[in-house]
């Protein structure tokens, strides 16, 4: 299961609630295979993706925000899993695509092959933890979620592969604005 | 700035419509930190970076917000001041501690410290200096930027050594 696939699946169980997504190739994607005014594309400022979700899941409890992660951003700032487990946001999904490569700079190594990013996270109280690799372990969880508490963590381990896709067209003022407006 | 100061000007902007105050502590903001820690208002991130990602999202929730630092934080943050902040025309306010004011300060200090002015006016972050006597009209200042969904810096200038 390549990132584009990966992403296609979990956004079946996501109809209109908001979506942070990391730069690099998840935003392309995302932005892709179905652009919405409730995506926020973070294009630059990497790592930041969940710190961000995490700002908007304390300012609005009633709705649950996802984090579209990848193992490369999430290790630049693992902080901010310290920051979630202390906070105990219980709205936030922070699901991680993890290739355990760089995929957008030239798929250069990370470490979540021999350090895995669940075992952080439960090292960081997240509530619920899952890891999954296939299409119907991914929709299952996302089932299960739905009468769970956060913050919970999905790591989606994929495999490198897939082209880029278009960069995002919109403006980065009209990305804010619009996911704004929707929110 | 004087211990009462500080801890009037968390009043004030509180007052004045910033519901959240997110960062990294440091001496020289300590009063204004420690008023704010009284008040449960306040929010300590691992990093500065993380601390401006926090924020920006509450911004998304339209909630106003202002992010502490000490100025060595602010070179820790350039890229994502640019990449995030400026980029997507976020109302932030910094409020950054300006260590290395005076000639005689730590030798750790002393290097951001003297580029610290010359920092701001590149990253084009405008701001503005507060002094015991002009901290209402400069905290005045932000929020009229912030409004305008200007982002700009408070800098707080570390007048003694310890």
């Amino acid at each position: 299961m390549i990132r584009k696939e990966a992403i296609e699946i979990v956004i079946e169980k996501i109809s209109m609630e908001p979506i942070v997504s990391a730069n690099g190739f998840i935003s392309r994607d995302l932005f892709n295979i179905d652009d919405k005014t409730t995506n926020f594309y973070m294009i630059g400022s990497m790592g930041l993706a969940s710190s961000i979700g995490l700002g908007i899941a304390l300012k609005k409890p009633k709705k649950r925000i996802f984090v579209f992660d990848g193992d490369g951003n999430i290790l630049m700032n693992l902080g901010s899993l310290t920051t979630i487990g202390k906070l105990q946001p219980k709205n936030l999904v922070h699901i991680v695509f993890d290739n355990s490569i760089h995929e957008s700079t030239g798929g250069q190594p990370t470490v979540s092959d021999t350090i895995p990013i669940e075992k952080i996270a439960k090292s960081c109280n997240y509530k619920q933890v899952f890891k999954a690799s296939n299409k119907n372990k991914i929709l299952k969880i996302l089932n299960d979620i739905k009468k769970k508490i956060g913050p919970i963590m999905i790591v989606v381990k994929i495999t490198k592969g897939g082209t880029a896709g278009k960069r995002i067209s919109i403006t980065p003022n009209k990305i804010k604005e619009q996911f704004t407006n929707n929110l | 700035m004087k211990e009462s100061y500080q801890k009037q000007m968390f009043d004030y902007l509180h007052k004045m419509g910033i519901e959240n105050f997110v960062g990294v502590p440091d001496s020289t903001l300590k009063n204004f930190i420690q008023q704010g820690i009284d008040k449960k208002k306040i929010l300590i991130a691992s990093r500065e970076e993380e601390a401006i990602g926090i924020a920006a999202g509450m911004l998304l929730a339209k909630s106003p917000s202002l992010v502490f630092m000490q100025n060595a934080g602010l070179a820790n943050s350039l890229s994502t001041i640019a990449s995030l902040i400026q980029l997507y025309k976020f109302p932030l306010i910094f409020l950054i501690s300006w260590r290395g004011y005076l000639k005689n300060d730590a030798p750790e200090h002393q290097k951001i410290g003297k580029i610290q002015p010359e920092l701001l006016k590149t990253m084009k972050l405008e701001y503005k200096v507060l002094k015991n006597q002009n901290w209402k009209k400069m905290c005045d200042w932000a929020l009229k930027k912030s409004k305008k969904n200007i982002s700009c810096a408070l800098v707080i200038p570390r007048e003694f050594l310890d």
